[in-house]
């Protein structure tokens, strides 16, 4: 019996650009959650971080809830009103057409990332395991790292596989540190943060949507950290290539301004030393003249989704602080924030326009937090400390 | 007792489900989206039923009938839910026939059906594995291991590694069995399938006596195995019935 080619089913290659974000976000949390148990299990976490978001207030063991909580709120405000005027700075500077200033301070700092906090998260990890590094060696090694991460980000012809690497790497290295921030914090300032972006992307006065508009207008990408996943051509041929050059948008070609450029979020976040500009969730929606669209090295793309970095952060921060708690409260924060960018997902197909990524999964993630914590762990633990499940 | 005794226990519970996992749901995204959304309405019917048993909760130690409403009440809820679920896949199902239709791709094969049926229980087989069993094994990470008084033989890890592995197969292909029960409309099928959960839950309470895990898992497995054949018999026979109804020239 001649075995046919059964005919491509529509269940086979469905949902890949979805699999294309999720699977980054969930390796990033993955990550934070590892450095998190292997790092944080020993001594507490009361080595003092000092940031701005500490700044006007340093929570101690021995206070009151009612003052944490007053403490954690002044010093959410504060870090917000950092961003927020770190934002209009750099609205004002896209104005101005300083785009190449942008561009090389974007540079700057992924280089201070890479190069400080991952040389202190290395360190930390040499000193848990008892690796025998030398100095010398370990310098070379860091400054090649961090020289490689400054041109995979900013350099368009790079290996994607490598950029997308960086770009996780990055977020994971931030996100580590954001966990080390006191945790009545933690939780405050990722509310304050979900409805700042909320406003600013759906406020008309609000940064982000100006920043969004310039940029459509202008028909010029934001200078801005943002992961792409690897946009997926699809031929009639049932070939299916992936780009493996990230190209630059040539503005000549006009079919390329048909697609439907929807914007999420874009936020910048400033801590002591360094900014980042994370930008929004971007869909560009195939229209149907692009199957022959050729750019660049003469291959076609079709909807990529893109992703900011400071997304990655918060969910990464959300469940690394669920995760010095207990891995109960992990998975729950996990499956809470998947589905909250998969909810995000759907509104923006159904709204085509600016959405936040952020408020739907952080307010998921906390829900759920605090609902593990105070009723399913009493519940499960109950339930299998006697053997009995179900 | 370190991290290799605690990656053991992880991959005894989670081992087959695994292997399930890379070598078909990861082929097809689709499937993994319906892995992740079937996980989280487990977590969601867990929570409210911890919810809804928080105020009696912690229940007295050696007693068992407490314990027996509590498992009873779960599986209700559990395969209510699971009744609900059917209903949104087959509106899903219309949405991506429709889709197909659209795009003038055929519409969905009996294979894909079932492989969504599987991906659905391998979701709540796997949030059961975590929440019963792995979120209670980080102290096996540590240098030392915990014996409950109940089963003195064997450590606690291991046991509700076991009992979990159990559980996933179960959950699995119930899921399977329950789909087709529901879209055929047959009985047998649709009756059999609370019928094993509740008799695994069951089961399970047996554990309260001492020295009871001896009985109480061996039966455990044989329910489990029980839901295998069933389910596969099931399948085979209608993957058979569909190539006699479309004939030999279509496959």
């Amino acid at each position: 019996m001649d075995r046919t080619q059964r005919p491509r089913s529509v269940l086979d290659s469905l949902g890949e650009e979805l699999i294309g974000i999720l699977t980054p976000v969930s390796i990033c949390m993955f990550t934070v959650v590892l450095l998190v148990c292997l790092l944080n299990s020993d001594t507490s976490s009361s080595a003092s971080f000092s940031s701005i978001a500490t700044a006007a207030y340093s929570e101690t063991d021995s206070d009151s809830p009612w003052d944490k909580l007053l403490g954690a709120f002044l010093n959410s405000l504060v870090f917000v009103a950092a961003i927020t005027v770190a934002t209009f700075l750099l609205v004002l500077l896209f104005y101005l057409r300083c785009v190449r200033f942008l561009k090389l301070y974007m540079g700057f700092s992924a280089f201070v990332v890479l190069a400080n906090l991952g040389g202190e998260i290395s360190v930390l990890l040499i000193d848990r395991f008892r690796l025998p590094v030398d100095s010398v060696t370990f310098s070379i090694l860091l400054f090649n790292f961090s020289v490689v991460g400054v041109f995979a980000v900013f350099m368009s012809r790079f290996s994607i596989l490598i950029t997308q690497g960086y770009l996780v790497v990055i977020g994971v290295l931030v996100a580590y540190f954001f966990t080390m921030l006191p945790e009545w914090t933690t939780w405050v300032l990722l509310v304050a943060l979900a409805l700042y972006d909320l406003a600013a992307v759906l406020l008309p006065v609000g940064p982000l949507r100006l920043l969004v508009e310039m940029a459509i207008s202008r028909d010029e990408d934001i200078p801005a950290l943002v992961y792409e996943a690897r946009p997926v051509i699809r031929d009639d041929s049932r070939l299916v290539q992936r780009r493996v050059w990230r190209d630059r948008r040539s503005s000549q070609n006009d079919d390329d301004l048909e697609n439907n450029e929807v914007v999420n979020v874009v936020r910048a976040e400033e801590d002591e030393q360094r900014s980042e500009i994370s930008v929004p969730l971007i869909e560009r929606s195939r229209p149907e003249s692009s199957e022959t669209f050729l750019e660049g090295i003469g291959l076609g793309s079709s909807g990529a989704i893109k992703l900011g970095l400071g997304d990655f952060i918060f969910y990464s921060v959300l469940v690394g602080r669920a995760a010095m708690y207990d891995l109960m409260t992990v998975y729950a924060c996990y499956l809470a924030i998947i589905a909250g960018l998969g909810v995000t997902l759907m509104l923006l197909s159904v709204y085509q326009k600016a959405l936040p990524a952020l408020p739907v999964s952080i307010m998921l993630g906390v829900v759920f937090y605090f609902l593990a914590r105070l009723f399913l762990e009493v519940f499960v633990v109950q339930c299998s400390s006697n053997l009995v499940m179900f | 007792m370190t991290v290799a005794a605690g990656i053991g226990y992880a991959l005894l519970a989670l081992g087959p489900s695994l292997s399930l996992f890379v070598s078909v749901i990861s082929r097809k995204p689709f499937l993994i989206l319906t892995l992740l959304s079937s996980t989280l309405v487990w977590l969601v019917s867990l929570i409210v039923l911890s919810g809804l048993w928080r105020p009696f909760l912690p229940l007295k130690a050696n007693v068992v009938w407490p314990y027996a409403l509590l498992v009873l009440s779960s599986v209700c809820f559990q395969e209510a839910l699971r009744f609900l679920f059917w209903k949104l896949y087959m509106r899903l199902e219309d949405v991506l026939d429709s889709f197909a239709d659209r795009i003038s791709r055929p519409r969905l094969f009996l294979t894909d059906k079932l492989q969504i049926a599987l991906a659905g229980g391998l979701g709540h087989g796997v949030a059961h594995a975590v929440f019963f069993c792995l979120s209670l094994l980080t102290p096996a990470f540590g240098p030392a291991t915990f014996y409950v008084d109940r089963f003195s033989k064997v450590p606690f890890f291991l046991i509700s590694a076991i009992i979990a592995l159990a559980f996933v197969t179960i959950h699995t292909f119930s899921m399977v069995i329950a789909f087709e029960g529901y879209a055929k409309g047959n009985k047998v099928d649709q009756v059999i399938v609370p019928v094993i959960h509740l008799s695994a839950g069951m089961l399970t309470l047996v554990n309260f006596a001492s020295e009871g895990c001896v009985i109480g898992v061996p039966l455990l497995y044989l329910v489990a195995s029980l839901t295998l054949l069933h389910c596969g018999k099931m399948v085979w026979q209608r993957l058979i019935e569909s190539r006699n109804q479309s004939g030999p020239t279509l496959r």
